[in-house]
């Protein structure tokens, strides 16, 4: 039986390729740039004090950043 | 919390982490925000057309511009392109600037980027709205302003990596990560649905398979690695408490990259491709359980004893409603591609149940947390009003589980009833009207949440400068 679909599915499977190959590729980088290493959970800690210009918006407080 | 947090790590000092004062000027998200906004509402107006329609056929029947034919289209590209990819992108433009301690690399180009997508919103209305459209789901737009919106997604992403470029920290937050896999994948895919569905030799079943390609990635590798970004740095920044794991998150963004890309076969399943095409995209939309586990679990455990936060923080409503909408939605994908499941489901108005959890119940309640945390802060002033607030998120979540409930039981059923040769068509189409009507009177609902919630963001922004709040600063 002949699959007429093998135009879409040859530029599907070129652009999973295209994509997974990035992917291998950032990944790998990633785990050199210590993202799964022993101080990959630093950002998350960065990230909430991270706009000095950050204002209380809500009068009952909740939401905004804490005052320390 | 500050010294919680150099308790725990001791290198990171209050400040050393902050970049210096009065440095995001905004204009480029405020512009992006309040349009998104605005187009949510107009394009509601649309929906609620359409989904009048399914009850009483006749309504506005015999005007052109008003045919059903011409109506979902834009319904669906206002709602996809006009509201949510703008009000992502809006909210890009603020977040990436302060992960990375920097300012945005070019405000002007920013400015330029929204004032494009303004005009592509519009030559999108009166272009769908005369009749010009590729008739391919989700890539409607005729194919000019298709080429224009390459063109604005070029200069928002040169805008991004610039900035991320120019970052002061060397490890990026899993934020940075989604929106820079989201500037790359649209790429890929927007080219896809948009371009390559044209190719010569890519006609019927072809065209079909490439399409549906694009749908579901839109979906999977557009408004969800935007939506996530979103909502990893505003779950922590509402709740003010850091993310359960950074390192979880790494997984979960890793898996998504993985393993979505090769779903979009399960919407031809029991369709006229090869069946092991259809049994690869099973495979995988099994597989999407991992990265969508990753990202609950980390959100349900970041809130751990802080779920009291959620009485008083509108932000924080929408942004945990979206992520339980986010695991069912990613429980019925999986489930609804096996071919059992699927041979009753398939086609029936459960899809439409489906993806309106995904595009509103998920991404859109995301998105409307980011603006309602975003918008005070960028005009420098208290939201208008928190009451209003409130009923917006009540309105959207009672009309929402009334519409994606009515149209998965009505689907179900439907799904069924088309599996009954001895029904006659017409009957499940005269059978479904119950479930239309409580999907209309769903969706007065939240066109009324969608109208309080402009009226409380466009108030707050109109109003900036009376009350103004106060800075916090560490
Ligand atoms: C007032 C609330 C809303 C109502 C009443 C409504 C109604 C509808 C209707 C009647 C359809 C056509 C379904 C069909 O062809 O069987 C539809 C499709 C769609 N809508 Fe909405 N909608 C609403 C809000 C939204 C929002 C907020 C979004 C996205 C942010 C959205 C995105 C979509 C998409 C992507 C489709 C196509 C679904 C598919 O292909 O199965 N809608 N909507």
């Amino acid at each position: 039986m002949t699959d007429f679909t093998y135009p879409s599915v040859y530029f599907s499977y070129f652009l999973f390729v295209l994509l997974a190959g990035g992917a291998v590729f950032f990944f790998v980088r990633s785990l050199k740039d210590g993202y799964l290493g022993p101080n990959s959970e630093e950002p998350k800690y960065r990230m909430l004090k991270d706009d000095p210009d950050d204002v209380e918006t809500q009068p009952t407080g909740a939401g905004a950043p804490r005052r320390p | 919390m500050a010294e919680a947090v150099k308790a725990i790590q001791p290198g990171i000092s209050s400040t050393a982490a902050v970049a210096s004062p009065e440095i995001h000027h905004d204009t480029t998200v405020k512009w992006f925000l309040l349009g998104a906004v605005g187009y949510f509402a107009i394009v509601g107006i649309i929906a609620l057309i359409i989904a009048a329609k399914f009850v009483w056929p006749q309504f506005l029947g015999t005007i052109p511009y008003f045919t059903y034919g011409r109506m979902r289209p834009l319904h669906v590209n206002g709602m996809l392109f006009g509201w949510l990819l703008a009000a992502d992108m809006g909210l890009a433009y603020y977040i990436v600037p302060r992960l990375c301690g920097v300012k945005l690399w070019s405000e002007k180009l920013g400015i330029a980027t929204s004032i494009l997508w303004n005009i592509i919103i519009l030559s999108a209305i009166v272009t769908l709205l005369g009749g010009y459209q590729k008739g391919l789901e989700y890539a409607d737009l005729p194919t000019p302003v298709a080429v224009l919106v390459v063109i604005a997604w070029v200069m928002f992403g040169v805008n991004i990596f610039a900035t991320i470029a120019t970052r002061k920290y060397n490890q990026m937050y899993v934020s940075t990560w989604y929106l820079m896999g989201t500037i790359l994948w649209t790429a890929f895919v927007y080219l896809t649905g948009n371009f390559a569905t044209l190719l010569p030799g890519i006609t019927g079943v072809n065209q079909a398979n490439l399409t549906w390609m694009y749908t579901h990635n839109a979906v999977g590798l557009i408004f969800t690695p935007a939506g996530l970004a979103v909502a990893y740095y505003f779950i922590p920044r509402a709740s003010n408490t850091p993310l359960f794991s950074h390192k979880l998150s790494m997984v979960g963004f890793w898996s998504l990259a993985f393993v979505y890309v090769w779903t979009g076969a399960h919407h031809m399943i029991h369709g006229p491709i090869s069946q092991w095409l259809q049994t690869i995209s099973i495979v995988f939309s099994i597989m999407l359980l991992i990265p969508v586990w990753a990202v609950v679990y980390n959100f349900i455990a970041t809130m751990k004893g802080e779920w009291h936060q959620l009485s008083d923080n509108v932000s924080l409503k929408f942004l945990m409603s979206g992520t339980v909408f986010y695991l069912l939605t990613c429980f019925q994908g999986p489930m609804h591609s096996l071919r059992s499941v699927n041979a009753i489901v398939s086609k029936t108005d459960w899809i439409p149940g489906h993806a309106h959890m995904a595009v509103l119940g998920t991404f859109s309640f995301i998105a409307m947390a980011g603006v309602y945390y975003v918008i005070p802060r960028v005009f420098k002033t208290t939201l208008h009003s928190e009451a209003a607030a409130n009923w917006s998120f009540w309105l959207f979540l009672v009309g929402g589980l009334g519409m994606f409930t009515a149209l998965w039981l009505g689907g179900f059923w439907q799904g069924w009833q088309w599996n009954n040769p001895s029904i006659p068509f017409i009957d499940t189409v005269v059978a479904l009207k119950p479930v239309w009507m409580v999907r209309f009177f769903s969706g007065i609902l939240i066109f009324s949440g969608i109208v309080l919630f402009l009226y409380n963001i466009w108030s707050t922004a109109l109003g900036s400068g009376k009350a103004q709040a106060e800075p916090v600063r560490s």
